[in-house]
């Protein structure tokens, strides 16, 4: 512990230098895959796509079974057989889009299925058209289920970004890997408890958003 | 005005919802659709907003197709109310019943008073602090006076209403309808409300429309329905208390006793109780010179000395004439006596409802019934 | 019936593959590994996640019926457990993995101290979740019935709970699986060996004889978990699922 310290008094700059590459690898591919697994959600609750939604859950959570050191060993040989560089940033990313689309595709797709009828059915009564319905009643509904969804699929992401360190993608898992290859042990607990350390505030962060996103009459009606 | 000529809902399985119907509502007339459940009376409600696409036939409102406007622009301008209410949970009071003229892009000013407007005639006071709240702060009977308000929300002149108060307890529905009577007495809409309820329907309706498998078998006032029921099933469906319904339609006048006796209040008592005697009864009428009625004189408490006034009942509940019969019937458990005294409006006696007479009413009625 | 054709496509894929870069051997200077050594690697795999989850369903069933005893509600000792095992939860596996070594040094006993410790949340969880979200009504019958405690807890709170159990069982399952995977970078061996051998030669056709089995016992285990899930569901349980 001592040593982990005054390892982070003499180089305060790397430390710094990995969590802002962990953070940023993050924020690319939770974003892409937030864009992509809320449009999917959503387009799989469509009226005759069953089938379709049955397949796209299935998918997705077979890919969260996959582990992720197996998932950056097949996509290094698809990358390299697609003349793309087989190492770094574009694998990782591409990993972690994967890994993020199940939490929020399987929360919005829940969520939105599980808007009471009765209020859609008013809804369409009144004259509101399909995308008035979407945007003023599902979507808003669906927030915070779909925000416990990112939640989620963030904190399995800085562990899994951590991994992507050994195929070169850079962040927190650089300390941890260099020490346990070399012993350091300074190294292994900075990079442990700065990691830790991120995924605990990132979880309580979306905690606090996705809290502050529930309309106020759903907070009032879970009171109840 | 509402016009459905030749109506029919056939589903892609060949089920055949709605067959054929033809009906006319007027405007300001308030439409029943009544029927036991899998009637097609529900199916036949929301093809007139176009929420059920018409398999063939023609839905007409004031003269125009409804297939010649957009679905969206017609149903802002039928108001809609179902029995699941579906206030939408994410929005304040105010802003569901905000909802359409939101959409219509009413002036803010405009929709603040409406809501108001609408909060007031629905009885949720005051409406400035009823505006505010979420759904689930309401009670079942309070969150269904918004559905009603919402469904009132842009003025519109037609309302279609399914089962309304159908999820509601006894005491709060009956409550609702008095109140949602009140409100048609006011706004004059066009009104297609569905129910199963047969008092219901014959409380709140003008008219009647009795379906069965998907067929309207009798369109018609409650008295008519009730009196000249067109085949077995209108009446098995208006059901073996028929005539309990059929005191709706009663007036206390129809039945009463006409010119009872009575005793003067300023009479003696001893005179009073021969009285009693010769008419062979425990109960007469107190009334004053002038034939007003005062209250009871019971046998029980007849004594030697004294005038009538002293020891009468002062009377607790009376009818009119004009009182239905069954609200009269509810009246007499509560009445002392258990027999109700009718007056007019200037008070004076006219006449008396006997639980005998009354039993003779339903007696009539059990013996028609069993003939026809 | 859909469900079990991807899962048979891709178990066959992941196979095939690992077979056939097997079957390479030569991949200019570096050679692939033999089919022995990706038996023996899976082997030590399977034992690590064997080991792990083992200690990890006794403790974690153990304490989730402990925590989710009335007193220990009253007493707020599970709030704090369960609020702790989220947080514990949130721990990357790598960072869990990698403080074992300075504790516990290089080796077995760090790979296995860590899969029991990250096995043990899902169960803990889903334990207490089980048991908390049986019917008091019942209890309360089989107490009125003259049941002991550890009666009412075998004989009933147990059946009940046992599909959420085995819910948390097998999310920890997998979930080990490909923790184990990194116990090479504390020691250990198993299939994460090959992978890393793959990835520190720029070889991604190592990387990937190591991958395929990996991911093969993955959805495996998660196959097969599931149909035991299936199977240990008291039957008046699932009827009540299917109507739903």
């Amino acid at each position: 512990m001592a040593e982990a310290w005054q390892f982070l008094l003499r180089r305060p700059d790397l430390l710094s230098g990995w969590t802002l590459q962990h953070l940023y690898i993050i924020l690319v591919a939770n974003g892409i895959s937030l864009i992509i697994a809320v449009a999917l959600g959503i387009w799989i609750t469509g009226r005759g796509r069953e089938k379709i939604a049955d397949v796209v859950l299935y998918l997705s959570d077979i890919i969260m079974t996959i582990p992720s050191l197996a998932m950056f060993g097949f996509l290094m040989p698809l990358f390299a057989a697609l003349g793309l560089k087989s190492y770094g940033f574009g694998v990782a990313v591409t990993a972690l889009v994967l890994y993020g689309l199940l939490p929020v595709i399987r929360n919005t797709y829940t969520a939105i299925k599980e808007v009471d009828p009765a209020v859609v059915e008013a809804g369409r009564g009144m004259g509101m058209s399909e995308l008035q319905i979407l945007t003023r009643i599902k979507l808003p509904l669906a927030t915070p289920v779909i925000m416990a969804g990112l939640r989620n699929a963030v904190v399995i992401n800085i562990g899994i970004a951590a991994i992507a360190a050994m195929i070169g993608a850079g962040g927190l898992g650089v300390p941890i890997f260099r020490g346990l290859r070399n012993l350091r042990m300074d190294l292994i607990i900075t990079g442990a408890v700065a990691l830790t350390l991120l995924a605990w505030a990132a979880d309580g962060l979306l905690g606090l958003l996705e809290r502050w996103l529930t309309p106020e009459g759903l907070k009032r009606a879970r009171k109840r | 005005m509402i016009r459905l000529e030749e109506v029919t809902k056939v589903y892609p399985d060949g089920t055949e919802a709605v067959r054929g119907v033809t009906l006319q509502v007027a405007k300001g007339e308030f439409c029943v659709l009544l029927g036991p459940s899998g009637c097609g009376k529900t199916t036949t409600l929301k093809m007139i907003n176009r929420l059920i696409p018409l398999s063939s036939g023609r839905i007409t409102v004031d003269g125009v197709d409804i297939y010649k406007v957009d679905p969206n622009d017609l149903r802002r301008g039928i108001g809609y109310a179902i029995q699941e209410i579906g206030l939408f949970p994410h929005m304040t009071v105010g802003e569901n019943i905000a909802t359409v003229p939101r959409l219509l892009r009413w002036p803010k000013e405009r929709i603040r008073r409406r809501v108001e407007e609408l909060l007031e005639l629905v009885g949720l006071v005051p409406p400035e602090e009823f505006s505010k709240k979420y759904p689930a702060e309401l009670s079942g009977g309070q969150r269904q006076r918004v559905g009603v308000a919402r469904a009132l929300g842009a003025d519109p002149p037609i309302l279609l209403m399914d089962e309304p108060f159908g999820a509601i307890d006894p005491i709060t529905r009956e409550r609702l309808q008095d109140e949602f009577l009140r409100i048609q007495a006011e706004i004059k809409k066009t009104i297609v409300f569905v129910t199963h309820d047969i008092n219901e329907a014959v409380k709140l309706g003008d008219r009647i429309a009795l379906m069965r498998e998907g067929r309207l078998v009798q369109y018609a006032t409650p008295a008519e329905l009730l009196a000249h029921p067109k085949d077995g099933f209108v009446r098995d469906f208006v059901g073996a208390d028929r005539t309990l319904k059929a005191l709706r339609l009663l007036r206390v006048r129809e039945v009463m006793e006409e010119k009872p006796p009575t005793v003067e209040a300023s009479k003696p008592l001893a005179e009073a109780r021969e009285r009693l005697e010769r008419l062979g009864v425990n109960f007469l009428p107190v009334v004053d010179r002038e034939g007003r009625f005062l209250g009871w004189l019971n046998r029980t408490n007849l004594r030697p000395e004294g005038r009538v006034a002293e020891v009468m009942t002062p009377y607790s509940v009376l009818a009119t004439p004009d009182t239905p019969l069954n609200e009269a019937l509810s009246l007499m458990f509560e009445s002392a006596v258990g027999n109700l005294a009718v007056v007019d409006g200037e008070g004076r006696l006219r006449g008396l409802l006997t639980f005998r007479r009354l039993h003779e009413v339903l007696r009539e009625s059990y013996r028609e019934e069993g003939q026809g | 019936m859909r469900r079990r054709i991807v899962f048979l496509v891709l178990l066959g894929t992941f196979i095939g593959l690992a077979i056939w870069i097997t079957g390479i051997g030569k991949l200019g200077i570096y050679s692939t590994f033999t089919g022995q050594d990706l038996l023996r690697e899976t082997g030590v795999h399977l034992k690590y996640v064997g080991l792990g989850e083992l200690i990890a369903i006794v403790v974690g069933v153990s304490l989730g019926v402990v925590v989710s005893r009335p007193w220990a509600q009253r007493t707020r000792l599970s709030t704090v457990v369960v609020g702790a095992a989220g947080m514990g939860q949130c721990i990357p596996s790598m960072a869990l993995i990698a403080l074992m070594a300075p504790i516990l040094g290089f080796g077995l006993w760090a790979v296995v101290v860590a899969l029991f410790v990250y096995g043990l949340l899902p169960i803990l969880r889903n334990t207490y979740a089980g048991f908390r979200s049986i019917d008091p009504a019942i209890i309360e019958a089989a107490q009125g019935m003259g049941m002991s405690r550890g009666q009412i807890v075998r004989r009933i709170e147990l059946p009940l709970a046992r599909p959420v159990i085995m819910a948390g069982i097998r999310t920890s399952t997998v979930v080990n699986v490909g923790t184990a995977a990194l116990a090479v970078l504390v020691g250990g061996a198993g299939l994460g060996r090959i992978i890393l051998t793959g990835v520190l030669s720029r070889q991604p056709l190592i990387t990937l004889q190591g991958a395929a089995p990996t991911a093969a016992l993955a959805i495996v285990l998660d196959f097969l978990l599931d149909a035991l899930e299936d199977r240990l569901t008291p039957k008046g349980l699932k009827v009540k699922k299917s109507q739903a």
